[in-house]
């Protein structure tokens, strides 16, 4: 197969317009991840090179993208956007790009085990990951990077292109307080590095938040509607936000009525956070997977479709957003093509 | 039950639904819209606005799930982590203020989603869902000029709630169906269709999106696959309860915004039966009820009638009971155009 241009040109409208304050959902299921959908969303905002001739003024515009990510490694996110020709860890020597690690430290922190109360190094690590995440994505947890830079501040990026590793602490909303902070911190720097922050143009993708819920549930005081509002607050602080969350059948559908046991907290809290955000999104990007089983030339199925905040007034200025479905085949190199159903 | 007549429904219903809309005489205090991700309330909310805004109605937007302040409202309270008793008393304040400086006497309370604070976790124990809301609606004192107050409640009713925490209280849901005075669940036009058209053939109606359950599908809504302007018409199940307890269930159908410009004050919302592509205008009856044609004349004049009715049969005249004979008797009277036949009338 040929090599695929880096991004889709059936795409190309999707990923680059990002109208203020929406929020992007984009669900996934196990067999169809959404990382490469998001590789996308990063190389249209970040790639200045203008390959594409479509939207010169947004490119020249400029975007900063703040990427948090609950379930993959640095070394991942840098190699995939390797692949698609886009340096990460030089986009955040130049300011213009911040990775923030809610992976690695969450539920963990070594270097400040001897000050730290008892409870938060006692308690909380043994909690560990949910089994429901990305195969590929767990092994990246246990060698985690010992800094050894000896005492971890907080503020000081303990690894090159990392800006900020995420500790949870706490109980509830205050928890959850302290987490926005530290990435507001993080925006906040971005901004400030720029000097002009009017015309500023931040992406944030927040992926797989959804493990934060999973994690810690209603004993330590959060839900669905606690995680919601969390993601309002930040998407408080920048342009536009996208949101990667699982929507796999178990964690949507057992907590409808139809089903026809008690449905757990997990589930209900799940299914409440991912439909109340497609509620509030502004465009919804389903990837699921072939119905009629694999096939060797169809990775899965994307549907594009309006989520429940858009605003029907915009559809007659940019003509160009109509729902469809398209299919989506990831080769071996990492190119990924797009084509509808019935093309090749 | 005999069904209500299309032209009754017509001037009643559609004067009521621009009643409620409009927000004409309080006609409903409390508004439950119970939308899904197929059909998001959204459509309908900009309507309320945009009669507000003509009529001159303060508006107020209690938002648990809108970061921006959408245009047409007038107050915008932001309801992200904060407990109940002080949104409503925002709210208060805000109205306060509102009434001192403006004239107007009417406010709507829209309310963009309910459900993040039906499942929040930091409202406590304590939270009691009718006290909420009838703050809003009861003035705060008996002295204050009284404001005619509407309040209109997004239930997104894809979103599962926790159960109960204690186990013979009724849900929120029922309870909120129970309390409202209108209830107006949303449909998608195509949905609709889709369905109508299958039950036509009386085939199974087809679900939709969360309903499909299929992995990773959250939306089943693709406005393309229709292709035309009606895939944005909005369906309105509306069931009012009146004052006296009768309860009136009409559908309604809610064209897309860019379809009227938004100071028209004339009424957009038309029946759903009256929508052509619901129920394809009938042609003209020909055809049914008419007889096969022929070159014989079978059809009955008046007069022919008359006198066919007029004719009686034997065996009434046998059940007189005359004895044996006598009753079987043929009558007949003569008739100016009958002709006597000898041979055949003597017997």
């Amino acid at each position: 197969m040929p090599t695929q241009p880096p991004l889709p040109p059936l795409l190309t409208p999707y990923v680059s317009s990002l109208p203020q304050s929406s929020l992007t959902l984009i669900s996934s299921v196990l067999a169809a991840t959404g990382n490469w959908l998001v590789l996308r969303y990063l190389y249209a905002a970040l790639n200045t090179s203008s390959t594409f001739g479509i939207n010169e003024s947004d490119t020249s515009k400029r975007r900063k993208v703040v990427l948090v990510s609950f379930v993959r490694s640095w070394d991942f996110w840098k190699s995939e956007a390797k692949r698609l020709g886009l340096d990460l860890a030089r986009l955040a020597d130049k300011g213009q790009f911040a990775f923030v690690d809610g992976l690695s430290e969450l539920f963990y922190s070594p270097a400040k085990a001897p000050a730290a109360p008892p409870t938060q190094s006692g308690a909380i690590p043994s909690r560990g990951l949910p089994i429901r995440s990305q195969p590929g994505a767990v092994p990246a947890r246990s060698p985690a990077p010992a800094p050894g830079t000896g005492d971890n501040n907080l503020s000081t990026p303990t690894e090159k292109g990392v800006a900020k590793r995420l500790h949870f602490s706490g109980h509830g909303t205050t928890a959850l307080d302290n987490l926005e902070k530290d990435i507001a911190n993080v925006i906040g720097q971005l901004k400030s590095a720029s000097g002009n922050e009017d015309d500023l143009d931040i992406l944030l993708i927040i992926d797989q938040p959804d493990l934060l819920l999973a994690a810690t549930g209603a004993s330590k005081g959060i839900g669905a509607t606690e995680m919601m509002e969390w993601v309002m607050g930040l998407q408080q602080h920048v342009g536009s936000t996208i949101l990667t969350l699982s929507a796999d059948s178990p964690l949507i559908h057992n907590a409808s009525d139809s089903a026809h046991r008690q449905a757990t907290p997990l589930e209900i809290e799940h299914a409440a956070f991912a439909v109340g955000s497609a509620h509030r999104a502004r465009t919804v990007m389903q990837l699921r997977n072939l119905e009629t089983g694999a096939a060797r030339d169809v990775s899965g199925v994307l549907r594009l479709s309006k989520g429940g905040a858009w605003e029907g007034g915009e559809s007659k200025g940019e003509g160009g957003w109509e729902e469809r479905e398209v299919l989506y085949f990831i080769q071996r190199d990492g190119g990924v093509s797009v084509f509808g159903r019935g093309e090749s | 039950m005999a069904p209500i007549n299309l032209s009754h429904r017509r001037t009643h219903n559609l004067l009521l639904i621009s009643k409620l809309l409009g927000l004409r005489d309080t006609a409903s205090p409390f508004t439950l819209l119970l939308d899904s991700l197929e059909q998001p309330a959204t459509p309908l909310i900009k309507e309320y606005i945009r009669r507000a805004r003509l009529s001159k109605v303060h508006v107020t937007l209690i938002a648990f799930e809108t970061l921006k302040q959408p245009d047409g409202v007038d107050t915008f309270v932001s309801a992200r982590r904060k407990n109940p008793q002080d949104i409503a008393k925002e709210v208060g304040s805000a109205s306060q203020v509102s009434t001192s400086s403006n004239s107007s006497r009417r406010r709507v309370i829209i309310i963009d989603s309910i459900n993040p604070l039906l499942n929040s976790k930091t409202a406590g124990p304590a939270f009691h869902l009718p006290t909420f809301l009838s703050s809003f609606l009861v003035p705060p004192s008996p002295s204050a000029p009284k404001i005619e107050t509407s309040l209109v409640v997004t239930y997104h009713q894809d979103v599962p709630s926790l159960p109960a925490q204690q186990p013979y209280s009724p849900s929120p849901f029922s309870l909120l169906t129970y309390l409202a005075t209108t209830v107006i669940t949303l449909h998608s036009f195509t949905h609709i269709l889709a369905q109508k058209a299958a039950r036509d053939r009386s085939l199974v109606a087809p679900v939709f999106g969360l309903e499909e359950e299929q992995d990773g599908v959250l939306l089943g809504r693709l406005d393309k696959v229709v292709g035309n302007k009606s895939a944005e018409c909005v369906v309105l199940e509306m069931e009012h309860r009146r004052k006296s307890g009768r309860g009136v269930v009409e559908w309604y159908i809610l064209p897309p915004a860019s379809q009227y410009s938004p100071q028209q004050a004339k009424e957009v919302v038309t029946l759903l039966d009256d929508h052509p592509l619901y129920r394809p205008p009938e042609e003209p009856a020909t055809g049914a009820e008419e007889e096969p044609e022929s070159t014989f004349e079978l059809r009955l004049t008046d007069r022919q009638r008359r006198e066919r009715e007029g004719v009686v049969l034997p065996y009434f005249d046998a059940q007189s009971g005359d004895g044996p004979g006598e009753g079987g008797r043929i009558l007949y009277d003569m008739g100016e155009e009958d002709d006597f036949d000898e041979e055949e009338d003597e017997i």
